[in-house]
C-alpha cells in the first residue's frame, strides 16, 4: 500500500520533471527539472531494488553529467527567444504523436498485457548479498570483456572532448607550476655581505 | 499493486514526452542534448523493471553499460556545442547549414 | 490519551526514529555554531591574539565569548533579505536549502557509536559519494541566480573545484572499500578493529596501529586534503576568496539566506569530512588502547568519546590549516587535484591489490 503511494506520487513528479524539461522557456530550468527527473528515477529505482544503480545515477548523472550540461548552459550566452518560434507552431503535432506514441504503448503493454504476462512484483528476494556485491560477482567474471570496452569509450570520450575544446591562443602564456615548484633555493636566494658603512 | 505494466507506461510516458521535446525545440541544441537523457533514462527503466520481475541481473549490468555510454556521448555532445558556439555565436542548429566551418 | 497511548504503540519505530533524527541536526547545527566560535578563538591564538571574548552567557564571568555565535545567528537573522533585481527569485531562494540538503542529509548513515546509527545501510559508502557530489548544486544555483558576474565566476570556479577534488575522493575511498570488504560504515569501522595475528605484537592486538591510516596512509592524507578542497577551506578557498573575488559566490546574500547557504553548509560539510576522516582512518568509535589492555578496562572501551576526540583532532587541523597556509591559486589548485592527487590514489589502489595478493595487512588474516 505504502509502496503504491510512493510509486505514484514519484511517477507524478517524474512525468511532471520531464514536461518541465521540454516545455521550459529558460535552459537553465530545463536542466534543474531534468535533475529532478534524475533523482525520482533513482527513487524509483530503489524501489525496483536496484540500489546501486539508483545511487550511482545520483552519483554519476546528477553528480557529474548534470553540472556539465549547468556549466555549459550558463556559460553560454543564449537568445531564448529566437530559439522558441517554432514552439507554438508545433505544439499541437507534438502532441498529437506524443500521445499517439504513450496510447500504442498501452495498448501493447497493458490492454494486450504482451508485458503483463509475468504477474505481480514477486516477493522481495531474500538478500544474501548486497546488490552491489552481485552485480560485482556477474560484471567482473561474465561481463569482464564489456567492461573494459565500457573504460575505453570513457576514455576515447576524455580524449576527445579536450582534444574539441582545447586551443593553444597565440599570445597566450601560461605558468608553469611544475617548474614553479621544482625551483630550488639556490637558484633564487643568494647572501650577500654588506658592509654596515655602506661600502660594497 | 504495482505490476510490470505501470513500470512500462511510465519508461513509454517518458519516451514519448522526449521524442515530443525533441519536436518541439528542435533548433535548441542543448534542450535536444537533454531530451536524448530522457530518452535513455526511460530505456533503463525497462531493464530495470524487466530485471526486477524476470530475478536476473542482466538487465542492470546493461543499465550499467548504458549509463556509462550515455555520460561519455553527452560530455561530447557539449563539448561540439561549445565548439560550435565559438563558431556561430549561437546554439541553433538550422545556423550548420554549410558543409564548411 | 488513550489516542496517544494506541499511536504510540502502533508508530513507536517511528516516533523513535523522528526524535532520533531530531536530536541529530540539533546536535550538528549546534556543533556547527561552536565551531565558528572555536575557528575564531583558535586561529586567534595562532595569531597571538584572543578571539571573540566578550559576549558572555548570562553574565557569566567565564567562558567569556561563548555566546558569540549565537549573538552571530540573531543578527543575521535579523539582517534584511535583499534579492537582487533580474534575479531569478525562485532559485535565488532555493539554492540555501539545496546547499544545505546533502550537508545534513549525509549525518544519517554515521555511526556514531556501536549501537547508534540513523541508518544502517549496506551502500553506506555509496550514498555518501553520492550526496557529497550534491554539495556542488548549491553553490552554481547561488552564483547563477545572483545575477552578478562575481558571483557567478566565483560560482563556476568552486564547482570545477569541487568536482575535481570529489574524484580524488572517490578513489581515497575505494582503497578504504577493498580493506574492509563492504560498503556498510559500521562493517567499515569493525573492519579496523581485527589485530593482524601473522605480524606478532604490537600489530596482533587490535587498537591504535591496526586502524586504516597505517596500511592506506598516502590516502587519508589525500582524502583530508581534498576534503578541506570540497568544502572551499582555506588554502583552497579561491571561490569565497575573502580578498579577490568578494566572497565568490555568496556576494548577493544576506541576512538569513547568507547564514543557510554559506554558513551552516560550509561547517557542516567540514565537521562532516572530519567524522567521514575518523570513521574510515581512525578506527571511528574504537579505542586505541582496544588491545592492549584488558577488554573490561574504561579505556578501552569503545564509545562516541573516542570519535568525538578523533573529530576535535581533525576539526582542529581544519583550523590549523587555514592560519598557516596563504591561499593557492586557482590553476595550482587545479594542477593539485587532477595531477597529484589522482595519480598517487590510483597508484596507491595498485599497491593495495598487491597487498591483498600477498595477504599482507588488512587481508592476512584471510588466509
Amino acid at each position: 500500500m505504502f509502496v503504491t503511494l510512493l510509486f505514484y506520487a514519484f511517477a507524478t513528479v517524474l512525468v511532471g520533471a520531464a514536461l518541465g524539461v521540454v516545455l521550459s522557456r529558460n535552459p537553465v530550468h530545463a536542466a534543474l527539472f531534468l535533475v529532478l527527473a534524475f533523482f525520482t528515477s533513482a527513487a524509483l529505482w530503489l524501489l525496483l531494488e536496484a540500489e546501486f544503480l539508483g545511487i550511482v545515477l545520483v552519483l554519476v548523472y546528477v553528480g557529474a553529467v548534470m553540472v556539465l550540461f549547468l556549466f555549459v548552459v550558463m556559460m553560454l550566452d543564449v537568445n531564448v527567444a529566437q530559439l522558441r518560434e517554432g514552439l507554438t507552431r508545433h505544439a499541437p503535432l507534438g502532441a498529437l504523436v506524443a500521445g499517439i506514441m504513450i496510447v500504442e504503448i498501452v495498448y501493447v503493454v497493458w490492454v494486450r498485457e504482451l508485458g503483463g504476462t509475468l504477474g505481480p512484483m514477486p516477493a522481495a528476494s531474500v538478500a544474501s548479498v548486497s546488490n552491489t556485491k552481485a552485480l560485482g560477482a556477474v560484471l567482473y567474471t561474465d561481463y569482464a570483456l564489456p567492461f573494459q570496452l565500457a573504460a575505453v569509450v570513457l576514455l576515447v570520450a576524455i580524449v576527445a572532448a579536450i582534444v574539441l575544446t582545447m586551443r593553444k591562443r597565440p599570445g597566450y602564456r601560461q605558468q608553469d607550476i611544475a617548474a614553479q615548484v621544482a625551483v630550488r633555493r639556490e637558484d633564487r636566494v643568494r647572501i650577500v655581505k654588506v658592509d654596515p658603512a655602506g661600502r660594497p | 499493486m504495482i505490476g510490470l505494466p505501470h513500470f512500462l507506461v511510465l519508461a513509454g510516458v517518458l519516451f514519448s514526452i522526449a521524442v515530443a521535446g525533441i519536436f518541439l525545440n528542435r533548433k535548441n541544441m542543448i534542450v535536444l542534448l537533454m531530451c536524448i537523457e530522457l530518452m535513455l533514462l526511460a530505456v533503463n527503466f525497462n531493464f530495470i523493471a524487466f530485471s526486477r520481475w524476470l530475478g536476473n541481473l542482466d538487465g542492470q549490468v546493461f543499465v550499467f553499460f548504458i549509463l556509462t555510454v550515455a555520460a561519455a556521448e553527452s560530455a561530447i555532445g557539449l563539448a561540439i556545442l561549445v565548439v560550435v558556439f565559438r563558431e556561430r555565436r549561437g546554439i541553433n542548429v538550422d545556423s550548420l547549414d554549410a558543409m564548411r566551418g | 490519551m488513550n489516542l496517544l497511548l494506541s499511536l504510540w504503540t502502533e508508530y513507536r519505530e517511528l516516533i523513535v526514529l523522528t526524535v532520533e533524527i531530531i536530536a541529530v541536526m540539533l546536535a550538528v547545527v549546534i556543533s556547527v555554531a561552536l565551531m565558528t566560535y572555536a575557528e575564531r578563538k583558535v586561529i586567534g591564538w595562532i595569531q597571538v591574539r584572543h578571539g571573540p571574548n566578550q559576549i558572555r552567557i548570562f553574565g557569566l564571568p567565564f567562558f567569556k565569548g561563548l555566546a558569540q555565535p549565537f549573538a552571530d545567528v540573531i543578527k543575521l537573522l535579523l539582517k534584511e533579505v535583499i534579492v537582487p533585481t533580474n534575479a531569478d527569485k525562485f532559485l535565488f531562494l532555493i539554492a540555501p536549502l539545496v546547499a544545505l540538503t546533502p550537508a545534513l542529509a549525509t549525518w544519517a548513515v554515521v555511526p556514531f557509536s556501536p549501537e547508534f546509527v540513523l541508518a544502517d545501510i549496506d551502500a553506506g559508502l555509496l550514498y555518501i559519494l553520492a550526496l557529497t557530489s550534491l554539495g556542488v548544486y548549491g553553490i552554481i544555483l547561488a552564483g547563477w541566480a545572483a545575477n552578478s558576474k562575481y558571483a557567478l565566476l566565483g560560482a563556476m570556479r568552486s564547482a570545477a573545484q569541487i568536482v575535481a577534488y570529489e574524484i580524488a575522493m572517490g578513489f581515497a575511498l575505494v582503497g578504504v572499500l577493498m580493506a574492509a570488504g563492504s560498503l556498510n560504515l559500521t562493517d567499515i569501522v569493525r573492519a579496523q578493529s581485527h589485530g593482524y595475528a601473522a605480524y606478532g605484537w604490537p600489530w596482533q592486538a587490535a587498537g591504535f596501529l591496526t586502524w586504516n591510516w597505517f596500511w592506506l596512509f598516502p590516502l587519508m592524507v589525500v582524502y583530508f586534503i581534498s576534503g578541506i578542497a570540497e568544502t572551499n577551506r582555506a588554502p583552497f578557498d579561491v571561490a569565497e576568496g575573502e580578498s579577490e573575488i568578494v566572497a565568490g559566490f555568496h556576494v548577493e546574500y544576506s541576512g538569513a539566506t547568507f547564514a543557510t547557504l554559506f554558513a551552516l553548509p560550509e561547517y557542516a560539510n567540514m565537521i562532516l569530512v572530519a567524522t567521514l576522516a575518523s570513521v574510515f582512518f581512525m578506527g571511528g568509535w574504537q579505542s586505541p588502547f582496544d588491545g592492549y589492555l584488558a577488554p573490561t578496562s574504561l579505556l578501552a572501551e569503545p564509545s562516541f568519546m573516542w570519535l568525538a576526540l578523533k573529530i576535535l583532532a581533525f576539526l582542529f587541523c581544519f583550523l590549523w590549516f587555514r592560519a598557516t597556509f596563504p591561499r593557492y591559486r586557482y590553476d595550482q589548485i587545479m594542477r593539485l587535484g587532477w595531477k597529484v592527487f589522482i595519480p598517487i590514489t590510483l597508484v596507491w589502489i595498485a599497491v593495495e591489490s598487491a597487498m591483498a595478493w600477498f595477504r599482507v595487512g588488512p587481508w592476512a588474516s584471510l588466509g
